[in-house]
């Protein structure tokens, strides 16, 4: 061994002493996942909650090493208070209280979802009290947890646990219909509503958003072709009477209006149909019964006053169309006459001097 | 002799005056609709203070409008009617012949302008054009402003007609306003920069002589007719 090399060798041997005397005495070694199952790997280990509610704190090791996390974090990345084992009982007054005693573990690794969840209305209502409203491990699960979003549908049933109403509504519409044969084309839950920073869906900046998500895909020409869906549907939605009050509202930032007509008024909200369907709301026999809604005592010959997203032309809407071709020949013709008359006139007076 | 001759009473001075600042303001409240992508439009919407308001005063002047029509509309029909005045606005087979001399006269096939009575046909074209396009303008207003009783008559496909017909109409009054009218009252030779008889009433004798010398021969004739029977009953 050269001199050299000697030298080396003890400065790397004299660091290491150093840097291992400096961790070891601060903290020792976390627990590892081993030193925790020994007691929570027990099917029976179970502890006693507050409200005397038993509490299972069983976890399968198999369970956890199939999750989306297993093998890649420790159960002390989570569960940062047990820094060692045995650790002292923790007392939580229920079930509720232990979940969101442990939501903020994740934002640990995913901050940028949990900076997102705080604009949500899920955190509103947390921060206000509201206890029932879902963090983290109400959507994702905790030791079981697969990736998000698969199967996809999954979501719809996810959201559903709690809107049970919505969920009831949106598994009848025709984009469940589509979703339930694996159908990944069909929007679900997170779609319109986002999955982290839901804003609230019923202020009147929402429902003015609305015609701008729906477009989202019904104005792509490749999607919609897959279904001979028009795509005319935003333009000629933004062309008429409500189209053009709701993107002129939203422009102003209208807090309070009288809302016009979107989408979802005419379409429904979650249980949108097919619009040839004979559920459909939007079908002639239906279509009425929306209008009234806003527009009440409308009479039977109402809705046709809505040329259902349709340009104007001989077959749909012909006097509509004539009207337009009319006046597009007729304008000119009146406007050029007057302007021959003036020139003539002008040129009459010029020859006279 | 005065020097001026009184062609407009006070109330159809007053009758021009609103008419012409109700077409304004609806012009203005309405192409800020018709043309509602463009960002003057947008400017526009912004400044009255949003699309509620405009669509407030365009519906106001709009009803305004109508009250006004309908009054001169009375108002003319009883003066004629009652022979008070003459039907001096109808048009007539003259009306043709003149814009015939008239064409031949631009031509210089002939060198006799048509001489005109109290208005010429340009004038009649402009008052009728104004007359319908306005029952136009009220009629499909109306039927936008209250399309649920207007289907329980007709279809509902006349609504969207009536958007398009208003639309487009307003947009005709508009372009004939600012081509023609601009052009007879500010432009044209014979009256540059400004003719203000429709504000004061009056006109000089030579522009009577010149343009009307029909309805100006009638004023002489009549008012040569009131001296000789003022005369006649003098002592």
């Amino acid at each position: 061994m050269s001199w050299k090399l000697l030298q080396y060798s003890v400065l790397f041997a004299g660091l290491m002493l150093i840097s291992a005397g400096q961790a070891a005495p601060a903290s020792p070694d976390p627990p590892s996942n081993d030193d925790c199952l020994t007691c929570h790997g027990k099917p029976d280990a179970s502890s006693k909650l507050g409200d005397g509610e038993a509490l299972s704190l069983y976890v399968d090791r198999q369970i956890f090493a199939h999750s989306v996390h297993g093998g890649k974090l420790a159960c002390t990345n989570c569960h940062t208070n047990i820094t060692a084992v045995p650790h002292a009982a923790r007392q939580f007054k229920d079930r509720r209280a232990m979940s969101l005693a442990y939501y903020e573990s994740c934002k640990e690794c995913h901050f940028a979802e949990y900076t997102r969840l705080l604009d949500g209305v899920h955190y509103a209502a947390l921060e206000k009290g509201k206890e029932k409203a879902p963090t983290c491990v109400d959507c994702h699960g905790s030791h079981a947890m697969g990736p998000p979003a698969r199967p996809r549908k999954q979501i719809s049933a996810t959201c559903a646990q709690c809107h049970v109403a919505v969920g009831a509504a949106y598994a009848r519409s025709a984009h469940s219909d589509a979703l339930a044969k694996g159908n990944a084309d069909v929007p679900v839950c997170t779609d319109c509503h986002r999955a982290h920073d839901n804003a609230n869906p019923l202020t009147t900046a929402s429902h003015l958003r609305i015609s701008e998500l729906c477009a989202h895909c019904h104005t792509n020409e490749k999607l919609m072709a897959k279904y001979g869906i028009s795509t005319q549907v935003l333009t000629t939605y933004l062309a008429d009477f409500h189209g053009m009050t709701a993107s002129l509202h939203r422009s102003e930032g209208l807090k309070s209006a009288m809302l016009t007509a979107t989408c979802t008024d005419c379409h429904g909200v979650h249980d949108i149909t097919w619009v040839k369907g004979p559920a459909s709301g939007v079908i002639k026999a239906n279509l009425l019964i929306r209008c009234q809604h806003c527009h009440k005592g409308a009479g039977p010959n109402f809705s046709s006053a809505w040329l259902g997203h349709y340009e104007p032309s001989l077959r749909h809407a012909p006097l509509v169309y004539l009207t337009k071709l009319f006046y597009m020949f007729f304008i000119p013709f009146v406007v050029g006459g007057l302007i021959i008359q003036i020139l003539l006139h002008l040129w009459r007076v010029v020859v006279n001097i | 002799m005065n020097e001026y001759i009184v062609r407009f009473s006070v109330r159809q001075r007053i009758e021009h005056f609103s008419v012409m600042i109700l077409f304004l303001a609806l012009g203005l409240t309405g192409f800020a609709q018709k043309f509602v992508d463009s960002p003057w439009a947008i400017w526009t919407i912004n400044t009255i203070g949003g699309i509620d308001r405009v669509r407030w005063l365009h519906r106001a002047a709009g009803v305004m409008f109508t009250v006004f029509a309908m009054v001169h509309i009375s108002i003319a029909l009883f003066m004629v009617l009652t022979r008070r005045s003459r039907p001096s606005m109808i048009a007539s087979r003259k009306d043709f012949q003149d814009a015939i001399t008239q064409l031949r006269y631009y031509l210089r096939i002939s060198d006799n302008p048509a001489r005109f009575d109290r208005f010429d046909y340009r004038q009649k074209f402009e008052y009728w054009g104004m007359v319908l396009g306005g029952m136009l303008m009220i009629a499909t207003g109306f039927m936008l402003l209250y399309p649920v009783i207007v289907t329980r008559l007709l279809p509902g496909e006349f609504i969207p007609v009536a958007r398009v017909a208003h639309s487009n109409e307003g947009l005709l009054a508009f372009l004939i306003v600012i081509i023609w009218h601009i052009f007879n009252a500010h432009l044209s030779p014979e009256v540059f920069p400004f003719d203000p008889s429709i504000f004061t009433g009056k006109v000089s004798r030579e522009y009577m002589e010149k343009e009307h010398p029909l309805e100006y021969a009638r004023i002489m004739r009549e008012d040569e007719e009131k001296r000789e029977a003022e005369t006649d009953e003098a002592p």
